[in-house]
């Protein structure tokens, strides 16, 4: 499904992700966490092929060299990203914006399109799956969406695209806890063994509902260590104390502050 | 407008008025609502009576006509084609009537349209269309009437070598109470050089309500002169959306002058520019009585070495208090080399008076092409989708939906 190797990527010549390693087998869920400004929304970003970034390594979901692809051929080779922050795009109908996105990578896919009539269905699958009401489709992308309705529509997305990999960027942040239930439903409802999901959370919160295969732990641009979900719980009642000194050690030179991160 | 006040503004016979207004002087960059205009190409505007008959559509511009049932008008190079024209079996209520056959029978029903103080003609362009307008629409609304199908007015420029330039005018008259939608499209044929001066007069009865479309879209060999003036009486309502969209220079004037007590306007309006083309909008909204509301919106769309103009004016006279009015102007900029021109007139001589204005001027967000892109959607295709979302606004603010569907085209072959 995905190798990563010795990732690096910089904005303006200052470095983020410093030679990331990640292998996520078919049907895994991984879940990587790290201190803020560790590098997992760039990796997220990297991945999907945001532009500003100098990058490095390799990165290929099913054998396909990604880093190599525009945005959207990423899309078609079944990379989806779920955004921490949604964008919120006025005029843009959402059943529109969403039946254009399927039949795009349907149409790279050499598979037909999907008329406006049988995406009802599809569009009503994914609706359920995140328990949206029908007027959420009539509303434009994201515009004026409350928070947990910009998350829900992110999965909403995830369930239209049927990914072979879905990035999910901080799904949970900004989530009450029933509005978290919902997303968890609706990503356990997606797995699927041909299906791989990578969590990045800054909490373990979210991994109470999504339970991953393998954690690992992201700072300074490396992934530091990995585990099983017990890892996590360590995290929780630890915090990232134990890698930030183990940074420090690698790096004498490099003074880090842990107030600072 | 300094030239154009010297004109004598006597009831103007064509043949003697002819060559009177073409030593008057056309407006120059020192005028303020003509600074972008081409100068050049309005001096090789030709006027003159138009011929006899209309002269024949081709099919190609016959088929640009969005398909509009009820009442239609068709006017070319001036003069009404009563063939091509729907002027029987009328709705109750609805009088549509020619220019011509108006200014032969009733000429004092147009007195508003061809009579002016002397001082009160704008610029040349008003003075020539004042001469040689004169044939074109009377739509006369009788009061309590509401009119449920649009009255369509066509506008066709064919230049041919006479006189490259065609003048007519529209009237329309709401009686109190009264309400109508009124479409006026703009649009001509050939390849030649030549242009079309096209000016409107509204009155609205009180509380008359009238929905006011311009859908001006003439080839881009040809410049586009269309004023609108508005005279609105109390509780009456004006929407009115213009899309100006051809021409090499096209443009949309709209004074609007709200008289009575409580009127409301609501003017609202799409430029879409690419190659070289100037769209230029000239917009005056007069309070001139207690408790008017008025708003103006329009939004540019700004490509390859197109300049769009907003030049918008609100007037509140003494004694307009409790004047409510609100203007803005977005502009999406989709080449470095397109420009947006904006400028918001305020003028403001009463008491109690709300009045608020807006700017903008930007570039496709890059973050939802970003977005969109990661969703599978091409680049070029969510350009599309981006630029349509910025123009929903004003496309979804028409009720017609055969115009809807026209318009939603019109912009997909600009923005391929």
């Amino acid at each position: 499904m995905l190798h990563v190797e010795n990732l690096t990527a910089s904005i303006g010549g200052t470095p983020i992700l410093k030679g990331l390693d990640l292998t996520v087998g078919a049907g895994e869920v991984h879940a990587i966490m790290g201190p803020n400004g560790s590098g997992k929304s760039t990796l997220a970003h990297s991945l999907a092929g945001r532009d500003g970034y100098e990058i490095g390594g390799t990165a290929t979901l099913d054998g396909a060299d990604l880093l190599d692809m525009e945005p959207e051929a990423r899309a078609a080779a079944g990379l989806f990203i779920g955004f921490q922050y949604p964008v919120e795009i006025p005029g843009v109908n959402n059943m529109y914006f969403l039946r254009t996105a399927l039949n795009s990578v349907r149409r790279v896919r050499g598979e037909t399109e999907i008329g406006a009539r049988d995406f009802l269905a599809v569009a009503q699958e994914a609706m359920d799956l995140v328990e949206m009401k029908q007027d959420f489709l009539n509303r434009s992308v994201n515009s004026g969406f409350s928070g947990g309705e910009k998350k829900r529509n992110e999965i909403l997305q995830m369930a239209v695209l049927k990914p072979r990999l879905a990035v999910l960027d901080e799904t949970d942040s900004g989530l009450d806890i029933d509005a978290l239930q919902i997303i968890a439903a609706g990503v356990n409802a997606l797995r699927d063994p041909e299906r791989s999901v990578i969590m990045i959370t800054h909490y373990q919160r979210l991994l109470d509902y999504i339970k991953p295969d393998f954690v690992h732990v992201l700072v300074d641009g490396r992934i530091v260590t990995s585990g099983d979900h017990t890892l996590a719980l360590h995290l929780d009642d630890h915090g990232y104390a134990d890698y930030l000194n183990h940074e420090l050690d690698d790096a004498p030179g490099r003074p880090l502050s842990g107030a600072a991160l | 407008m300094t030239a154009a006040t010297t004109v004598e503004k006597s009831k103007p016979s064509p043949a003697t008025q002819g060559e009177q207004i073409d030593v008057i002087d056309r407006p120059t960059k020192r005028d303020e609502a003509w600074r972008y205009a081409p100068h050049g190409e309005l001096g090789r505007l030709s006027f003159g009576p138009p011929s006899a008959s209309a002269r024949s559509v081709p099919a190609d511009v016959e088929s640009q006509i969005p398909a509009l049932d009820g009442p239609r008008i068709v006017i070319v190079n001036g003069v009404v084609d009563e063939i091509r024209s729907t002027l029987t079996n009328l709705p109750d209520g609805l009088r549509l009537s020619t220019v011509a056959d108006v200014l032969n029978d009733q000429p004092e029903q147009l007195a508003g349209h061809f009579h002016r103080g002397a001082g009160d003609v704008a610029d040349a362009f008003e003075a020539l269309n004042m001469t040689f307008g004169r044939d074109g629409a009377v739509v006369r609304v009788a009061k309590g009437h509401e009119l449920a199908t649009p009255i369509h007015i066509v506008d066709v420029t064919i230049p041919d070598e006479t006189q490259n330039s065609s003048c007519s005018g529209v009237v329309i008259h709401l009686g109190e109470g009264s309400s109508a939608t009124v479409v006026e499209t703009k649009i001509g044929g050939g390849e030649a050089f030549g242009g079309s001066n096209t000016r409107t007069t509204i009155t609205l009865d009180d509380n008359a309500t009238l929905d006011h479309i311009v859908l001006q879209d003439v080839p881009s060999t040809q410049v586009h002169l269309g004023s609108t003036e508005v005279t609105q009486g109390a509780g009456s309502a004006l929407r009115a959306h213009s899309f100006n969209l051809g021409a090499t220079y096209g443009r949309v004037a709209y004074d609007v002058h709200l008289a009575g007590e409580g009127a409301h306007t609501d003017l609202s309006g799409l430029y879409f520019g690419t190659g070289d083309q100037t769209l230029d909008q000239q917009i005056t909204v007069i309070h001139a009585a207690k408790n008017c509301t008025s708003r103006q919106t329009f939004r540019g769309i700004l490509d390859d070495e197109s300049t769009g103009v907003f030049n918008g004016g609100i007037d509140v006279r003494p004694g307009a208090d409790g004047t409510d009015a609100v203007q803005s102007n977005d502009n999406l900029l989709l080449s470095n080399r397109a420009e947006a021109d904006t400028q918001p007139r305020l003028e403001i001589l009463a008491d109690d008076v709300a009045c608020k204005h807006g700017a903008t001027v930007g570039q496709l967000d890059e973050d939802a092409l970003y977005y969109l892109r990661t969703r599978g959607i091409p680049a070029d295709e969510a350009r599309r989708l981006l630029i349509r979302g910025f123009a929903d606004q004003a496309v979804q603010a028409v009720a017609v939906e055969a115009l809807r569907a026209w318009i939603i085209d019109r912009l997909g072959h600009a923005d391929g």
